[in-house]
């Protein structure tokens, strides 16, 4: 099969798909090796790149995925202002990153970071599918634990929990006392 | 009293008093381990009494860590006490025993804000992108009754627990009675069941079903049925006066 027919087909698989496709499936649908399948899709998104088309190839969630070019959000809008899903508060977003570095981590932990309570919070991100209960923590009334959900990377985006930067800590120690 | 309303200061809201204490600390362009203790304690203080003066809320959150600031403060006032009973662990969910470890929670809770401003950065980017998307699709590849439930379910899942019956549906159920009584005393004679189901929708099958046998319950009509599945008819009972009605 020659590649520009090769390039044809993954444009047209991820056109197709609500979903990140997977690698793994862009190799089974073109019976190449998967680095190879890689290559193609690479080929595919610099090539859409290059010309600015409407629609680009975005690498989310461990997949490849068409999306709107971004300059064109403020027309589409227009068409589409209800898809629009509404802003994460702040309150919801210390949380989200709470969980997001640190996790599984249980509620009394994302409270004692935040001091404040955030039982409503958490609510809401699992309402949203950004969250989940990932298990209990073993000890003292065994509390649930929350991880991160698959649509967290779509929401943001992301292609793999490791895009998310490191956190720095600041030099300390030294210069402790007040 | 009524002067009050006049005075709309808007104080900007923090996520907490740990978000409240960096927005100081940002203030005083200090870090956070080089931070005064006493310095630091003031304006917190200055800020809720503001808040107070202005009739806010003041979240019991705040106020702990008023306590908490004025704690170490005094401690730092005075010589050390030996230590042996300060080991025992306080599970208490906001307790800070040591300036140390002040400073420790706000340098966390402040790498959790760069994490959230990243987070907050990447969805106004990404959200600038449009993704094909499922709406309005949910019945695509249901092909069996339970499929159908399933994703029913699964749509209306937020309002799992809302009551059975609302009164938009009363409302449905009292006009849909009221037709069937007009059609009724339009033709005089009784009607066969089908005859008040118009668009012949599930719902309002339902609907029909239950009208007539809530008016048959109030005795306004009487269904009649000649032998086993056959149609029913509908006839309209004439109201007699009650009152003639005399007790035995």
């Amino acid at each position: 099969v020659d590649k520009e027919l090769q390039i044809k087909i993954i444009e047209a698989l991820l056109f197709l798909s609500e979903e990140p496709v997977s690698d793994d499936k862009i190799s089974l649908v073109l019976s190449v090796p998967s680095d190879e399948a890689v290559m193609l899709v690479r080929e595919l998104q610099n090539k859409l790149k290059a010309d600015e088309r409407g629609l680009q190839v975005y690498e989310i969630a461990g997949g490849y995925q068409m999306g709107t070019l971004p300059e064109l959000a403020t027309h589409l809008e227009k068409a589409f202002s209800e898809d629009v899903s509404s802003n994460l508060s702040a309150a919801a977003l210390e949380a989200l990153a709470i969980i997001a570095y640190k996790q599984a981590v249980t509620r009394i932990e994302i409270e004692s970071i935040r001091g404040v309570r955030s039982e409503h919070v958490i609510e809401n991100l699992i309402k949203r599918k950004l969250i989940r209960v990932s298990g209990r923590k073993e000890g003292p009334g065994r509390p649930l634990l929350y991880c991160t959900a698959p649509d967290f990377l779509k929401y943001f985006g992301l292609k793999e929990l490791g895009d998310l930067p490191p956190l720095e800590m600041e030099i300390q120690e030294e210069n402790l006392l007040p | 009293m009524m002067q009050q309303a006049e005075y709309q200061i808007k104080l900007p809201t923090f996520e907490g008093p740990f978000d409240l204490l960096f927005h100081l600390i940002k203030k005083a362009e200090v870090d956070i381990w080089s931070i005064s203790i006493a310095n630091i304690t003031a304006q917190y203080l200055a800020y809720l009494q503001s808040m107070k003066e202005l009739n806010l809320d003041i979240a019991s959150e705040f106020l702990v860590m008023a306590a908490t600031l004025l704690r170490l403060k005094s401690k730092l006032l005075l010589p050390r006490a030996p230590r042996a009973s300060d080991q025992e662990e306080d599970e208490e969910l906001f307790e800070i025993n040591t300036a140390e470890e002040l400073f420790q929670r706000l340098e966390e809770y402040r790498l959790i804000k760069e994490a959230a401003a990243f987070l907050r950065d990447r969805e106004e980017a990404h959200q600038k992108i449009f993704l094909r998307s499922t709406g309005g699709q949910i019945w695509e590849g249901a092909h069996h009754l339970s499929d159908i439930m399933h994703r029913f379910a699964e749509a209306t899942h937020a309002d799992a627990y809302a009551p059975a019956f609302s009164a938009v549906e009363d409302f449905v159920l009292a006009e849909k009675s009221a037709y069937i009584c007009s059609l009724l005393e339009l033709a005089g004679q009784p009607l066969p069941m089908k005859d008040f189901i118009n668009a012949g929708g599930t719902w309002e099958i339902i609907i029909t079903f239950i009208a007539l046998l809530e008016m048959a319950r109030q005795r306004k009509v009487i269904l009649l049925q000649d032998r086993l599945f056959g149609p029913i008819l509908v006839a309209l009972i004439e109201k007699e006066p009650q009152k003639e009605e005399t007790s035995g």
